[in-house]
């Protein structure tokens, strides 16, 4: 990670996405004094540009931009370590949920889009299905990954050994699994849901 | 199976994977608890809890989700039992955030367009045998000891973190897993890695964090002296046993390390016949290790 100048002001520091991430994640980012546990404990840390303790500091400091614009929050394996061993008890893996949430949202800025494809196509699954289908899962994320056929989700062993269901069909109550789906999405379009 | 012939009786979510890549998980939870005389009888209709791509950018749908499948389980008696550790982790953050935010239940209500019904207590497998079946109890039912069986017991993240939410056992220092495969009579071994990430779901977009993520675990089960790992979900039974081989390519360290689901184990002990524990489902065969113990 290059150590870019990092000027604070108010025009520099925006504290309102800061309030959103923890109104979404119902954890205070300011309880946070750098001790440096979460990232210490964290498995993805060599995956990220930011280990956890930098992202919570830089939420700190307004720096949302900065925080969003790696690839740190999309590999966070969500295990539930750091929240786990935080002395003051930031919970760190909901804040992740948020950060991916406001992301996702934003459509981007992050660099990650191969976990931000599966998330798609796991989600979509549910609303089509109401179960997943690892198969169907799988095969959709080689097609528009371009990895075509070559992982081993689709490996022949996988058949042999009866573990992939090539039959899918629809739970019989997919209707209210829809409404589900749409009444999120009508809580948000009125504004009264995250 | 009528219910009063069973000592306990139980209603069961089995999740997704359950159904497919984990069949072998969902046959033998069904031959042991029918062993032990448990009864499990499926929630209908269930759906899938959202996992975490779900929470990972939505967590709403997600609390919605296993808040659905919270109602759904109203339908059929007994606690709720989850096998997949993921699923039940889910279901018990679910319960824990509801309980404590209001907006976010009046959010979750509206989805549902219903009153929210979440007091069901969910537990795990594990909890039902410990506390609710007990391990006198599942000692008595050992009909082959596994006495001799070296085995790692593999936590991984989401049995007993984070704290206060699954209240499995201590979330960094657990013995649930020992504790239950122990009364088997089977040995448990120490190692370091019991409780760090096998690299979850990003199995299917980025293998390359599973591959270091669960050869560092296989490589320390393998210091630790293990036999075989034992695991209690889908995704880390995914990423040690059909990933090995790969692991195995790109480490250039030989492991031939079995992984079984716990129920696998405790069921070949508990005497049910071996046809219904799914040994020829796992790509890295416990026959030969199952043999040279006199288990199989
Ligand atoms: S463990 Fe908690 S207090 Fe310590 S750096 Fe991480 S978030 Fe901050
Ligand atoms: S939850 Fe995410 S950030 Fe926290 S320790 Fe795990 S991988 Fe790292």
């Amino acid at each position: 990670m290059k150590h870019s100048k990092m000027t604070l002001s108010a025009e520099t520091m925006n504290l309102g996405f800061v309030k959103k991430v923890e109104q979404l994640s119902g954890s205070s980012v300011r309880r946070c004094f750098q001790c440096g546990k979460c990232s210490a404990g964290c498995p993805m840390r060599s995956f990220m540009e930011h280990p956890p303790n930098r992202i919570v500091r830089l939420l700190q400091l307004g720096q949302f931009e900065r925080v969003l614009a790696g690839r740190s929050i999309w590999y966070c394996a969500s295990c539930e370590t750091c929240t786990t061993r935080c002395p003051n008890k930031v919970d760190l893996a909901a804040i992740m949920d948020a950060l991916r949430k406001l992301s996702w949202d934003a459509q981007g800025p992050s660099k990650e889009s191969l976990v931000q494809l599966a998330n798609r196509l796991f989600i979509d699954n549910i609303r089509t299905y109401g179960r997943q289908y690892e198969m169907r899962l799988a095969a959709v994320f080689n097609l528009k990954s371009g990895k075509l056929l070559k992982d081993f989700m689709l490996g022949p062993s996988l058949f042999t050994k009866g573990k992939l269901k090539v039959f899918h069909k629809k739970n019989r109550n997919i209707g209210e699994i829809e409404r589900i789906f749409s009444r999120i999405e009508e809580l948000r379009r009125k504004g009264e849901a995250t | 199976m009528t219910p009063a012939k069973n000592i306990l009786n139980y209603s069961y979510y089995p999740g997704c994977s359950l159904h497919a890549s984990a069949k072998e998980y969902d046959e033998s939870t069904r031959g042991l608890f029918k062993a032990l005389k448990i009864g499990l009888h499926e929630v209908p209709d269930w759906l899938c809890c959202g996992a975490t791509p779900a929470h990972n950018v939505d967590e709403l749908l997600s609390l919605s989700l296993c808040a659905k499948n919270l109602e759904l389980s109203n339908q059929v008696d007994g606690d709720l039992a989850v096998a997949c550790a993921a699923c039940f982790s889910r279901l018990k953050v679910t319960q824990h955030r509801l309980a404590e935010n209001e907006e976010k239940r009046h959010q979750v209500a509206y989805a549902l367009d219903a009153p929210l019904a979440l007091d069901k207590p969910v537990k795990h497998l594990l909890e039902i045998l410990a506390t609710d079946f007990g391990l006198d109890r599942l000692a008595a039912a050992v009909q082959k000891p596994l006495s001799g069986l070296k085995v790692a017991c593999y936590y991984g993240c989401l049995l007993t973190r984070p704290p206060d939410v699954p209240e499995l056992d201590d979330c960094e220092d657990p013995s649930i897993m020992e504790r239950v495969i122990g009364a088997t009579g089977a040995e448990t071994v120490s190692w370091s890695h019991r409780m760090e990430c096998c690299g979850a779901n990003f199995t299917l977009s980025r293998p390359g964090v599973v591959l270091k993520l669960s050869g560092e675990i296989l490589a320390s089960a393998k210091r630790g002296g293990a036999d075989c790992i034992m695991v209690a979900c889908p995704l880390c039974h995914g990423n040690l046993d059909i990933r090995q081989k790969e692991i195995e390519e790109a480490s250039g360290r030989h492991y031939g390390m079995p992984v079984f689901y716990m129920t696998q184990l405790l069921a070949l002990a508990a005497g049910v016949s071996t046809s219904k524990l799914g040994f020829g489902s796992m790509m890295v065969s416990p026959v030969s290790l199952l043999k040279e113990k006199g288990l199989l």
